[in-house]
Formats: structure tokens, C-alpha cells, sequence
């Protein structure tokens, strides 16, 4: 079986976006029972929106539910089961015990645990295997070779974290954000304390510099291992990143999903090149986390915070008139006449053309793009597909 | 309730039994913020004074550490622990295997955090949770209110609220390019984030990675009467406190005359944690779980 790439969805247009682009999966969390309630648009008619659309390309959703519950946070809990199970969501991922037995109890649902457990060995594997989890999600500290010998001994199948922000201690262990700020970061309030600035004293003697003593970690790339992973056998790789923008993902799935392919098709072009595709989209820092071991100063920030995209994003194709040949554009960021444009799409063609004119939808014509989802038409002769994305060449 | 101590050294075992404690907390080779893993290799002798034993294992398991953690659970059969505080629930796993599954507390710190983790956990027939250090006192009394297995909470001392693979203290001197000895199990670093100038949290690198502390430790004093209630383990954490200040509150506890010396000696090191403390929900972003 083919492994999986699952990506992250905070709305219903990620979503599509995600798997227009060649992700076999979303995830996506509800209003309710989700770390990432914040990021989600989903009601509960969004979800079956989504479903529909997902199952009519034969591809799948997984709803989160990864809250540690307290005892007031059951509350509904049965209710929203059901009604995922009669969506036939294709699974949940959750990380508390009292989610798994009710879901076992009166659904169907499949249920995969999430990392917010931070499941370690292959013991554990099994153990929810049998107690009728068929996915885990590992924890993001573990090597290749840990993965490796996990996948070896584990009837369960496995989901490993592939790119996108890390925490910086086992998930679901770390209540800093709890205590610092009120914020409890396993309800989905977590406020990042980590990635604060400190001085770091012995005694009373000051050791740092200037709030210097950074504990952030590098976002997590994994181009390098994805060949190995699908060669171990894991089931799914995961990108997270439920907050970010549209071409975000689009460009990471997008690069994936040709990584993935060619090493199918015995096709993988030099790493460099799907690097690269990734590094269109915003980002922070990168590194291969602890897929070679124990991390160094090279998985850490220390004073530098994000990586400039090599491609700024400047809008949505909405629609194309195939005898105005106009495109019709949804604009994100600012442009010009004269600009040059490059049209990404979902089956990754690139088109590169000038922008000529840029018109209102009232076709006045405009001397630039200046407001966010103001809707414009710009002339082009090549026919191109709904949601693909548009970038600026020239971006300095 | 009992009342469990971890034991720093083989020289106070009478000291505490003196101060009626119930039970001995002993670090294991994989035990994270440990006090003294020696203690270990003198089993016999600990054991030899009659009182309840816990082992401590609460570092998350790796794949690599099983055939560790087999080692320590033979030793517990051996000398026939009364308990074995697990931080992952693999233990519990492999410590079916040698038919100790009865003596696993499950430790975590969070995830023990409503009634029906203790419901679940009493199914799977451990000894018992540890309640999560983060939630308030009236949720810890709904826990008791439908008892199942036996209910542990860490009621005193400098607790964590992290725990990291990485080594970040290593780390950041490398970074700096400055050589620094005795930064693993040194326990007088502290950080100060900029914005709260008057908070020092201890931080701690150890084997398994780097913790850190709240900046205040914990009493449960005027809440002890209400937890006895429920709990069948309270434990008395000591890191970073002295041993006079451990003894002393050991006794606080025991005496309820000794509390108000006891916090007026020591009043500004302390507060009630989360038990009047509600936290917020559904206002994060960034990573992925």
C-alpha cells in the first residue's frame, strides 16, 4: 500500500486546497474536543462539506479531538461522535483514554492516537493496537532508527510528523504555558512559552546575554528521510500546520507529493530540488529534527526567526473566461502591471506571464493590486484551473 | 493516606521514619530529575528498615530502554516493591510481564486530569494514577467523588512543567562557544524570562533531557485535610529544597500546629499551584498535535 500524505486543514478551503495538491488526507479539528479550535472554520455542516468533497476524489478526512480532557470537557462528547461516525469521517485522532471507549462504544469510528501522547516504543504500539487503535501517531523525538525498529515489532500502523513546527518538550508533557500564562496547553491554549526569550542563571550569576538563551526549535523537514520512511513501511506522513495560509500548503504538499511519486516511479530528482519548491512558501528555519538522534545547536534557534520566501503569494484563480481569456484572481497580496506572475497549479504545471493590465470586476482598470481578496481580472491566454495559486517572480 | 518521601541518602532513613513516613520514593537508573540514582544499589539495606518501597521510572520509554526497564521490574519482583511510579504507560505493559502490573502508579504529570482516567486505569487493574499537576482542587474533588483505583497527587515541592529530549543547557554553551562543566544534574540553573523579572525558573539537564520548575513550589497545607479524603499516596517532592526545609515540611504535614512556623520561615518560596486556578482554553496557535 502506497504511504500515506496527510495534511493539515484550518478551513474548508485548506482543505481542498491540501488535496487539489496531492494530499491523500486532511486533518482537521471541529469547534469542539481540538487543540487547534482556533484554527478551525469546521462546523459540523463544513465537516460533511468537506467529507463529501474528500470522498468524491477518493480521498480521506480525519477529524482531531486531541484536548486532554478534564472532567467538564465531556460534555456533548457522545453526540459529536455519532455525528462524525454517520458523516463516516474516516477517523479520529485523539489522545484521551475516555475518547477511545466511547468511541469504541457506540461508533464505528476508526481511531488513530494522536502524538499529544507522545508514543515512544513499539510496546505501546501494540498495547492500543489491541485495545483497538488502529493508527499512532509517534512522538517527534524519535531517530529513523528508532522508527525503523518501532515499525519492525508494530502491529499498529504508524503516522510520523514529516514537516512543520515542533514542540519543544514531549507533547501533552508540558504545562509551561499553563502555569506562565493561564493558558492551558492541552485544552488548545497553548501560548508558546517556549519560544520565549530567557536569561539563564547559575545561583545568582548571570550566564547569558541579553535574554539570549533561546529554547526554539527549528521547524521540522524531513525531504531527506522520505525515502526511507516509505521504505520502513510507515503508513503516513504528516505535515502540520493547521494555521498556516493556503500556499503554505499547497507549495509543501505540493513538494511532497512529487518526492513521494518519484520515488514510486523510480523518478526522485536530486533533494535540492524539492527543497527548493518548499522554500516558495513562507517559512521558518528548517532542520531534520531528531530523525539522525539526539539534537545539537543545528535543530535550535538561537536569534533567528524566520527563512524569507523564495515567492511571495499574490492571489487565487477563482475562475477563467476562456473567450475573454481573462483570469478571474482573488488578490493576497500586492501587485503590479508589468509584474511577472507565476500560475502554480494543482497538477504542478507552472505558467509564468507579465501582468498587462489589471482590471476591477467592474473592469476599471486599475494602476495596482492593493487589497486583500478584491477580486481582478488580468489577461492570459493559457487556460487555468479554480484554486490555482498565483506567486510573484520578481519578489526581492 | 500514606505518606511518600523520596529518600536522598541512606543517612536520613531514620530521620524520616522518625517524621512517619509511610513510604520510600527511590530513584532507578531510569529515573528523570533524580535525587541520587546510587540508592539503588543499596536496595537491601533501604529495605532492611521495613517501610513501603516505590521505584521511580519515569522517563519516557524508548525503544532502547526495554530491556532496561525489564532489568528494573526483575529487581522489583525480587525485592518486592510496594510500588513502581511509572512516567509512561509502557510500564505498565512490561510490567504485566512479570506479574507486577498491580504495583504501576501512572505518573505523568498531565493526562490523569478527569474521573474517567481513573476509571480506566482501575479497569486495567494498576495500583493507580497520580492526579495531573494542573488542575484545580474542586476537579481533583470530582475525581474522588466516583473513586476507582487509588489516587496519588505530588502535594509539595517544586514541581515540573516540562520535560525535553533536548539538551538545551549543553546546547546553548555550544552555541556560545563557551566551555561549561558540570551542567548535567547541576541544579542551580535558573531561568528569568524578560518580561517577568521576578520569576527564577529552575531548570534542570539531566540524561533523558532538560526540565523545568514552576518558580514557586507548592503546598497543600490548608488543602491536606480535604485531599486525605481521597488520596491513597501523597507525595512530598524535595528538588531544589534543602533537607532541613523537606524535613521541616514533612512534619508540617504531620503536625498540623508546625504549619504556620513552617510558612512564616518559608513563606515566600511557596504557593497553591493551580488548586484555585482555573486555565484558560482555545487560544493557541503554531505547532501540530
Amino acid at each position: 500500500m502506497k504511504t500515506e500524505l496527510l495534511a493539515p486543514a484550518g478551513n474548508l478551503e485548506k482543505a481542498k486546497i491540501a488535496l487539489l495538491y496531492g494530499a491523500d488526507a486532511v486533518y482537521i479539528g471541529g469547534k469542539q474536543f481540538s487543540l487547534r479550535a482556533r484554527a478551525s472554520n469546521f462546523d459540523l455542516d463544513t465537516i460533511e462539506e468537506l467529507i463529501n468533497f474528500a470522498h468524491g476524489i477518493n480521498k480521506k478526512v480525519y477529524v482531531t479531538m486531541n484536548i486532554v480532557f478534564h472532567d467538564d470537557d465531556v460534555f456533548g462528547l457522545d453526540e459529536y461522535l455519532r455525528f462524525l461516525d454517520k458523516l463516516k469521517v474516516d477517523a479520529i485522532i485523539c489522545s484521551s483514554m475516555v475518547v477511545v471507549e466511547r468511541a469504541k462504544a457506540i461508533t464505528d469510528l476508526e481511531i488513530h492516537l494522536s502524538t499529544q501522547f507522545s508514543l515512544t516504543n513499539s510496546v505501546l504500539a501494540n498495547y492500543f493496537y489491541d485495545e483497538g487503535i488502529k493508527r499512532v501517531v509517534l512522538a517527534r523525538e524519535l531517530s529513523l532508527e528508532e522508527i525503523k525498529e518501532v515499525q519492525k515489532q508494530s502491529k499498529a500502523d504508524l503516522e510520523v510528523f514529516i514537516h512543520g513546527g515542533m514542540c519543544v518538550s514531549y507533547s501533552g508533557r508540558c504545562t509551561l504555558s499553563n502555569y506562565t500564562s493561564l493558558r492551558d496547553a492541552n485544552r488548545g491554549g497553548c501560548a508558546h512559552t517556549c519560544r520565549w526569550l530567557y536569561d539563564l542563571y547559575e545561583g545568582d550569576e548571570l550566564l547569558s546575554d541579553n535574554h539570549d538563551f533561546q529554547m526554539s526549535s527549528k521547524d521540522l523537514d524531513a525531504t531527506e528521510f522520505i525515502k526511507d520512511l516509505v521504505e520502513t513501511g510507515v503508513s503516513s506522513l504528516k505535515i502540520e500546520g493547521r494555521m498556516k495560509s493556503i500556499h503554505y500548503i499547497a507549495t509543501v504538499v505540493s513538494a511532497y507529493r512529487m518526492l513521494i511519486d518519484d520515488y514510486y516511479h523510480g523518478s526522485m530528482r536530486d533533494l535540492s530540488f524539492y527543497q527548493n519548491e518548499i522554500k516558495k512558501a513562507e517559512n521558518r528555519q528548517t532542520s531534520h529534527g531528531f530523525f539522525k538522534g539526539d539534537t545539537t545547536i543545528n535543530e535550535q534557534l538561537y536569534n533567528q526567526r524566520s527563512e524569507i520566501p523564495t515567492k511571495e503569494f499574490v492571489g487565487m484563480v477563482l475562475d477563467y473566461d476562456k473567450i475573454k481569456k481573462k483570469v478571474l484572481i482573488e488578490q493576497r497580496n500586492y501587485f503590479i502591471p508589468g509584474d511577472v506572475l507565476e500560475i502554480f497549479t494543482p497538477d504542478k504545471t507552472t505558467i509564468q506571464f507579465k501582468v498587462d493590465k489589471i482590471l476591477s470586476e467592474e473592469l476599471i482598470e486599475l494602476d495596482a493590486a492593493r487589497h486583500p481578496l478584491e477580486k481582478l481580472l488580468v489577461s492570459l491566454n493559457i487556460e487555468v484551473p479554480k484554486f490555482s495559486l498565483i506567486r510573484k517572480v520578481n519578489y526581492e | 493516606m500514606r505518606l511518600v518521601a523520596r529518600l536522598k541518602n541512606l543517612n536520613e532513613i531514620e530521620k524520616l521514619i522518625n517524621l512517619r513516613v509511610d513510604c520510600f520514593l527511590v530513584d532507578t537508573p531510569l529515573a528523570v530529575r533524580a535525587i541520587n540514582k546510587d540508592l539503588f544499589n543499596h536496595l537491601d539495606k533501604i529495605k532492611s528498615y521495613g517501610k513501603d518501597i516505590y521505584f521511580l521510572l519515569n522517563k519516557m520509554i524508548h525503544e532502547d530502554d526495554i530491556e532496561a526497564v525489564k532489568e528494573i521490574l526483575k529487581i522489583a519482583q525480587e525485592i518486592g516493591v510496594t510500588g513502581i511510579v511509572a512516567g509512561d504507560i509502557t510500564l505498565m505493559v512490561l510490567a504485566d510481564e512479570f506479574g507486577l502490573k498491580n504495583k504501576v502508579i501512572y505518573q505523568p504529570g498531565t493526562m490523569n486530569t478527569s474521573s474517567f482516567d481513573n476509571e480506566y486505569f482501575f479497569l486495567k487493574q494498576i495500583k493507580g494514577i497520580t492526579i495531573s499537576k494542573e488542575i484545580t482542587l474542586e476537579e481533583i474533588q470530582k475525581i474522588f467523588e466516583i473513586k476507582k483505583t487509588e489516587l496519588s497527587l505530588i502535594g509539595h515541592g517544586y514541581l515540573d512543567m516540562f520535560y525535553s529530549k533536548r539538551k538545551l543547557i549543553s546546547n546553548y554553551f555550544i552555541y556560545k562557544n563557551t566551555s561549561k562543566n558540570n551542567i548535567i544534574g547541576n541544579d542551580r540553573f535558573r531561568l528569568k524570562e524578560e518580561m517577568r523579572p521576578d520569576s527564577f525558573y529552575p531548570i534542570l539537564e539531566d540524561e533523558a533531557g532538560t526540565h523545568i520548575f514552576r518558580d514557586k513550589a507548592l503546598n497543600s497545607f490548608d488543602e491536606f485535610l480535604e485531599l486525605k479524603k481521597g488520596l491513597d499516596d501523597f507525595f512530598v517532592e524535595r528538588i531544589f529544597i534543602s533537607d532541613e526545609e523537606y524535613y521541616d515540611s514533612i512534619a508540617a504535614y504531620q503536625d498540623r500546629d508546625l504549619v504556620e512556623g513552617f510558612l512564616r520561615k518559608y513563606h515566600d518560596n511557596y504557593n497553591k499551584g493551580f488548586y484555585y486556578q482555573y486555565t484558560e482554553k482555545l487560544k493557541g496557535d503554531l505547532n501540530e498535535n
